[in-house]
């Protein structure tokens, strides 16, 4: 009785082992799955960190970002911007979400690069409840036929780029510095049929530092 | 190659001081501020001995800067315009910059002015700009015995938060009237019976402002057409400005024994 449980008990262990390191067909696909998943999470990993000043968006803004595409040509980028007081009552928070595409790199030299035209479109939010996307209901039908709280950016700029030598990297990939000149859809329907609004007024520049991790 | 880009860089920062936008509604006000404010001390000096005097009378200048800058260009030529009052709208979209842009046009008029608040100068936070640029929304000032009254009526923008038309204000200037006072005027953006008018108290607004000393109109702006109401049927009425986009404003001139009026085209 007791012979025949041991027994049992082996073969049960035995046939455990056996089942665990048994490249068997359920773990492998299971296994295939995870890697996938992970991939899929890994390719998530933002590859650049950007800080930007003015811009139409705050003072300074900061947030991740993901390069992507055939040569990299391709940006987005998620920024978080702090709007100081000024003259009113807070300070506010902006979200932009900003898309770029670069189409040329021009190489300098080893340690430099350029990108001699950057073009963005950002959409940006202020994170403020004064300010609505839709006309709140108190307003009869259609009163309103803008949303004072996202405003629709294009810009142009130029970038220079710093990259580091394989050898010579710690953290950092590369990072650049750029600059672009922009304007919002309220800048530019208020320009439409003014002569008086000149360049100064509906264009904007902001300058900005992206580092490349990735 | 690189020199270069530094140094334009460079140039450009230089450059762009004026060009940097931090943000639409960032409230970042350069440049004089408290224009009410100092132009009603400069009309109540201006116009202490005088018995007659005449006003111009602008609305709704929002996103026309070419059509107001024509203005200013016109009536600068005049010499028997004593003040200017811009009766609400200022703005479009109540940005900081267009606040900027029109007081920055207004400002070459040769007389004071002074502007009230419109539904579009609170959106956002226009209003907030509003008052760092020109002042409180409700304001008054003498001309003579002339009592000018300014009022934010502008109910709809604010869902009750706030009082509009505020009261306290009006009855406060009430209680307070100079005894020389003999006639007021009223100034707002939007006349009851309008949208944006708090219109279950239209009848009561009526009645606190017909207790003022021989009130002889109510001046205001907002549906950009010239129009003449009597809005109650009590013989006080109601005068519309247009819209500087369709080029004119109104005249008025008041006399020790009456007034009267001037649609100008320009």
């Amino acid at each position: 009785m007791m012979w025949s449980t041991f027994k049992k008990i082996i073969i049960f262990l035995g046939a455990f082992i056996f089942l665990c390191f048994y490249p068997g067909y359920t773990q492998n696909k299971y296994e295939k799955n995870i890697e996938r998943y992970k991939t899929f999470w890994n390719r998530l990993i933002p590859s650049h960190t950007k800080i930007q000043f003015a811009g139409s968006m705050g003072l300074i803004s900061i947030g991740p970002g993901w390069d992507y595409g055939k040569k990299q040509k391709w940006e987005s980028d998620i920024l978080i911007g702090f709007v100081p007081k000024y003259s009113s009552s807070k300070a506010k928070m902006t979200f932009t979400f900003k898309q770029n595409f670069i189409p040329w790199n021009k190489k300098i030299s080893n340690y430099f690069s350029f990108n001699p035209l950057t073009t963005s479109i950002y959409l940006n939010s202020v994170l403020n409840n004064k300010f609505w996307n839709k006309n709140p209901e108190r307003y009869p039908k259609g009163y309103y036929t803008f949303s004072t709280k996202i405003r629709i950016n294009l810009s142009l700029g130029q970038r220079l780029s710093f990259n580091i030598q394989e050898a010579q990297r710690k953290k950092i990939k590369a990072f650049s510095i750029f600059y672009e000149l922009g304007t919002n859809d309220i800048y530019l329907i208020s320009k439409l049929n003014n002569k008086y609004l000149k360049a100064k007024d509906y264009l904007g520049l902001s300058f900005g530092i992206k580092i490349q991790i990735l | 190659m690189k020199k270069l880009i530094i140094l334009l860089n460079i140039l450009i920062f230089c450059f762009g001081c004026e060009l940097i936008d931090i943000h639409p509604y960032d409230v970042h006000v350069t440049g004089d501020t408290n224009i009410n404010t100092n132009n009603v001390k400069r009309i109540e000096k201006l116009c202490s001995k005088k018995n007659i005097f005449s006003f111009a009378v602008i609305g709704d200048t929002q996103r026309n800067y070419d059509e107001t800058e024509e203005f200013v260009k016109q009536i600068n030529q005049r010499n028997d315009i004593d003040f200017v009052i811009h009766a609400g709208d200022i703005s479009d979209f109540g940005i900081t910059h267009e606040f900027i842009w029109m007081r920055d046009i207004l400002n070459k008029l040769s007389m004071p002015y002074v502007a009230l608040i419109g539904n579009h100068d609170c959106l956002g936070n226009g209003q907030e700009s509003y008052n760092t640029i020109f002042g409180a929304e409700n304001f008054a000032f003498s001309v003579g015995n002339t009592r000018i009254i300014c009022l934010n009526t502008n109910a709809l923008e604010f869902d009750y938060s706030h009082p509009v038309p505020d009261f306290t204000f009006i009855e406060n200037e009430l209680e307070h009237l100079d005894p020389n006072i003999e006639k007021t005027i009223f100034v707002m953006h939007v006349k009851p019976y309008d949208e944006q008018f708090n219109n279950n108290i239209a009848k009561a607004f009526q009645y606190t402002i017909t207790s003022f000393p021989n009130v002889q109109f109510c001046v205001h702006a907002h549906n950009h057409r010239i129009e003449i109401n009597d809005v109650f049927n009590d013989g006080i009425l109601y005068y519309g400005s247009g819209c500087i986009k369709e080029r004119n404003y109104l005249v008025f001139t008041i006399t020790p024994e009456q007034y009267y009026y001037d649609v100008v085209y320009f």
